[in-house]
């Protein structure tokens, strides 16, 4: 395998990934953190933490502008990052998952992770955002959201394995997983903090923030496959450079 | 042959070093973005870290966006 080949495809397509997932972000997202933010600044305002006036909006939107810099940069780190693992787990599986080439393959394995590490987890434990959630919480939040994406990621791969054993690949998979993580979700305890922002923000703020991460997983799926197939990073090297 | 390469390879041929690289990239990153609430930073500012939240503050729309848990 080229190592240094494999590496930099990985990184290179959970950046761009990334970055296309940040910039649907500004577009999609950011219209209703604005508005979410917008309402813990009237709460500000009438506990008197802060004084409704120009100098108050002017740093406003400064702060606002870095942030939302952020989320393009948070995009490309997080992109990087989860490609990361999508990179390990696509080089381990790549011979035994189906599909002809390449492209379909990284297409099909993040169409598989994009349920199991994400919309799963997501189901149980929805984004918020913010005025939601409690500052206490965040650790406690944390913690279940992580547990959860673990509980279901190598839920997945045990039964994956253990299909292999059996030898009746598919059916033992999917149901012993989906039975599995149908008991977690019942077990596992609900997010702690009540809902105190408008509903349809809230909802409007989820299915965006599901649309774009799911545009991420499809980009990585789509650039990953297409530099695999194109660089190879699989052959071996020629004896004559090892 | 294969016992004679210098790379320690895992049983598909997959450098084990580049399976690390990633996994510590995977890791951090994922800290940086979701979880990080001064912690990196107070290992040069100390205590301080936790007040100004500087990598909070910076990734807190992604980590909204991405389904993180916030405040």
């Amino acid at each position: 395998m080229k190592t240094f080949l494999f590496i930099v495809i990985v990184i290179v397509s959970g950046a761009a990934a990334g970055i296309i997932h940040g910039g649907m972000n500004l577009v999609f997202v950011e219209p209703s953190l604005d508005q979410a933010i917008g309402i813990e600044n009237q709460h500000l305002f009438a506990t008197g933490e802060a004084e409704d006036n120009s100098e108050f909006w002017v740093e406003y939107d400064d702060y606002r502008t870095w942030q939302k810099t952020g989320q393009v940069i948070a995009g490309g780190i997080l992109g990087v990052s989860i490609g990361s693992l999508f990179g390990i787990i696509f080089t381990f599986s790549r011979n035994t998952l189906p599909g002809k080439t390449d492209l379909k393959k990284a297409l099909i394995l993040a169409g598989i992770m994009w349920l199991v590490v994400y919309f799963i987890p997501f189901l149980k434990y929805p984004a918020n955002p913010p005025t939601v959630g409690d500052p206490e919480t965040v650790v406690l939040r944390g913690i279940l959201y992580l547990s959860f994406i673990a509980i279901s990621g190598f839920g997945a791969l045990g039964f994956y394995k253990l299909s292999k054993k059996l030898k009746t690949k598919k059916f033992i998979a999917v149901a012993g997983y989906a039975a599995f993580i149908g008991i977690m979700f019942t077990v596992m305890p609900e997010n702690p903090d009540n809902i105190t922002a408008p509903m349809d923000l809230v909802d409007h703020f989820r299915t965006m923030s599901a649309f774009t991460v799911s545009i991420y997983w499809l980009s990585l799926g789509l650039i990953l496959g297409s530099l695999w197939s194109h660089y190879k990073p699989h052959k071996e090297i020629p004896p004559s450079f090892n | 042959m294969s016992q004679s390469r210098q790379i320690n390879v895992s049983k598909n041929g997959v450098p084990v070093i580049a399976i690390m690289a990633l996994a510590i990239i995977f890791v951090a990153g994922l800290f940086v973005v979701g979880f990080d609430q001064g912690h990196i930073f107070s290992l040069v500012y100390g205590e301080e870290a936790f007040q100004d939240l500087y990598i909070h503050e910076l990734t807190h729309d992604m980590r909204h966006a991405a389904g993180f848990p916030c405040h």
